[in-house]
């Protein structure tokens, strides 16, 4: 009999959540998914390799760190290869309001700490598949996001959700996202360019649990037009290790990890 | 030569072994730079050059020691130190002592506050700016204070501008009216606490504006030229028969600041300086040595925007004597222009570039197109031009000779 009962309400917990899910309605879905759980703040070692159609590999290494503020997330990337790009530092500030992103970078070449435009969002970052859009958070009231479908990708049941910008200028016509249910994870996602052909194929490769959230450790991004790709796999990640606040300044930027 | 050798195998050796032993970090390029004049088909330039940087960081104490070496044509080695210091850091503040190279202020390739590292000109302005400046031996203080940091920067050593050499075809020989002698006998300024330069400056980067607000008490770089005529006086009139000049830095006083904001997408930046008592050349027949001595102000603003992805910044510079008088040599204003277009095709190995200095008072121009291919990470070819533009009279213009095509080749380790 207790074994019945556990059932029935263990059923009735997946029926409701099912039927809590089922209800959602496109932009609440990214909602969730923009919202995940994160942590305070992220420490970790990105390596990107950049793949061109004939097969040569270049190889980017940014040791990186992202603190929450509440109001501002604050990131700092401190390039460590190429050696032409070493110690070259990139951080920003982005908003939870409408105010642009504030970016700067150094350059210790000439020793400078330079104001940058984050208006240039469809700019690629480092030569890789990624603009610097594809990489930052965008504003959920940025596009207009509609429930597609249901389907189950590589045994992950996923919400399908079209994303349109409401900027008629932004470079993709339209994103599709392929969000898992349970997690609230973008899992696939493609970017179709002005003409509405199919641009780029982001895919997870693996994420992984730490400390109760979920973090992308292995992505690639495809571009299936000009076919290049770009991996990109974390490590040495540490999350809510108490980042202090100093590290996101000038100080910092100059000086290094 | 013998000792050139030995100094190269020197660091060489040295390289390694620290490398080895210390986990020290040790980068640099090798690079090999080729110019044609196109005038004449001479080859302007033929440089080799060899850039070490040895680093070594901790939590509380980094190093860098940076020996550069510049071999010109087959056998003229030059050895320059360009940088070696140390940093200490503490809660609030950090310290760097040695040989450094110092950059302030937000303008590109104007030097209005950025004036504590002094400029090598020995190839004009043609060398790229991480190279052009020479480093000071300073103690440097920052001390943190929230977003903002209070730098004060003490030089016991004066080090003056770096002038192209008589055999240069950068120097430009002066035009005297009579036969000119120089007695560099106070050219130099003895290093002591009363010759010491002070700069102190504000910073700060906010949401809103980066700003900076500076003050220094330093040398003028440029020596002022000390005049005397000699007459012969025994037709009745006097006729000036010789120039006795003597080249002599002076303090300066400067106080200024820079900013930088974001306005829908653009960046505009600004930097202002005022100069407290430079002395000038002058024809006043009544003024001391042929010289006088004014204040000016020196200042920048700058656009930086991005149109189809190509990246492109503007900056209008003027330069302005103030009580100006009539018997001066030098023009009451100095407008400049400086322009730059950048592109990058091919997931950033392609590089086009164009960069210009362009003489508003003058009408001349030093018009700079290049275009870079990365063959990867580590290793690019680099094709460009120097095209002088203008006459004799602008400080463009006056190397209209020196238009030169180059290649430069660099491996980056």
């Amino acid at each position: 009999m207790k074994t019945l009962k556990t059932l029935i309400v263990a059923a009735l917990i997946v029926v409701a959540g099912f039927s809590a899910n089922a209800q959602l309605t496109g932009t609440e879905i990214v909602e969730k998914a923009y919202n995940r759980e994160t942590g305070d703040d992220q420490t970790s070692l990105l390596t990107m390799t950049l793949t061109n159609k004939q097969g040569k590999q270049r190889v980017r290494k940014i040791s990186q760190f992202t603190k929450d503020f509440g109001d501002v997330e604050k990131s700092i990337m401190f390039f460590q290869s190429p050696a032409d790009v070493k110690n070259t530092s990139f951080m920003s500030w982005s908003y939870d309001s409408d105010k642009n992103d504030d970016q700067w970078i150094y350059l210790p070449a000439l020793k400078k700490t330079k104001r940058i435009s984050s208006d240039s969002k469809s700019d690629y970052f480092m030569g890789s598949d990624f603009t610097y859009d594809d990489l930052g958070d965008r504003k959920l009231e940025a596009d207009t996001h509609k429930l597609l479908r249901e389907e189950t990708v590589d045994g992950k049941d996923c919400f399908v959700v079209e994303s349109v910008s409401n900027d008629e200028d932004y470079m993709y016509s339209k994103t599709i996202t392929w969000i898992i249910k349970d997690s609230f994870i973008g899992y696939q996602k493609e970017f179709y360019d002005e003409d509405e052909d199919l641009l780029k194929v982001l895919s997870i490769k693996k994420y992984e649990e730490m400390s109760g959230i979920f973090v992308i450790t292995n992505s690639e991004m495809k571009n299936v037009q000009k076919d290049h790709t770009t991996s990109m796999v974390l490590s040495d990640v540490e999350i809510n290790t108490g980042v202090s606040a100093s590290k996101f300044s000038e100080r910092m930027m100059t000086r290094g990890m | 030569m013998k000792t050139r050798v030995i100094i190269l195998m020197i660091l060489g050796g040295f390289a390694s072994h620290i490398s080895m032993a210390q986990e020290v970090d040790v980068s640099g390029f090798v690079r090999t730079y080729e110019g044609v004049n196109i005038e004449t088909g001479d080859f302007s330039i033929i440089q080799q050059t060899l850039n070490l940087n040895f680093e070594k960081r901790g939590e509380k104490v980094a190093f860098k020691a940076n020996p550069m070496m510049y071999m010109y044509n087959s056998d003229s080695l030059s050895f320059n130190m360009r940088e070696i210091y140390m940093d200490m850091y503490f809660e609030n503040f950090d310290l760097r002592l040695g040989k450094q190279q110092i950059v302030w202020g937000k303008a590109d390739g104007v030097f209005i506050t950025d004036i504590i590292s002094p400029l090598n000109l020995s190839e004009f302005l043609l060398p790229d700016f991480d190279e052009i400046r020479t480093g000071v031996i300073a103690a440097k203080l920052d001390y943190y204070v929230g977003n903002g940091t209070i730098e004060a920067i003490v030089i016991p050593q004066f080090t003056p501008i770096t002038r192209p050499d008589e055999n240069s075809i950068w120097y430009i020989q002066p035009d005297f009216p009579a036969p000119a002698t120089f007695d560099w006998s106070k050219s130099t300024i003895n290093p002591s606490l009363e010759n010491t330069e002070i700069f102190l400056k504000y910073s700060a980067i906010t949401s809103k504006i980066d700003f900076d607000l500076m003050g220094g008490y330093t040398w003028d770089d440029n020596p002022a030229m000390h005049v005397e005529k000699e007459f012969d006086m025994s037709s009745g009139n006097p006729v000036l028969t010789g120039l006795n000049i003597t080249p002599q830095h002076h303090r300066l006083t400067i106080a200024g600041g820079s900013f930088s904001t974001e306005i829908k997408g653009l960046i505009l930046r600004g930097e202002a300086a005022y100069y407290d008592g430079k002395y000038f050349q002058t024809e006043d027949p009544m003024a001391v040595d042929a010289l006088i001595q004014k204040n000016y102000i020196n200042y920048v603003f700058g656009l930086d925007f991005s149109i189809g992805g190509v990246k492109m910044s503007g900056q209008f510079i003027q330069k302005y004597i103030l009580d100006y008088n009539d018997f001066m040599t030098e023009n009451e204003t100095l407008n400049t222009a400086t322009f730059l277009a950048r592109y990058d095709m091919l997931r950033e190995t392609l590089h086009l570039e164009l960069f210009s200095y362009i003489g508003l008072t003058d009408y001349d121009a030093l018009i700079r197109p290049k275009i870079t291919y990365d063959f990867d990470d580590s290793f690019s070819i680099l094709l460009g031009g120097n095209v002088f533009v203008g006459d004799e009279v602008g400080q463009f213009g006056q190397y209209s000779d020196n238009t030169m095509i180059y290649a430069k080749v660099k491996y980056n380790f």
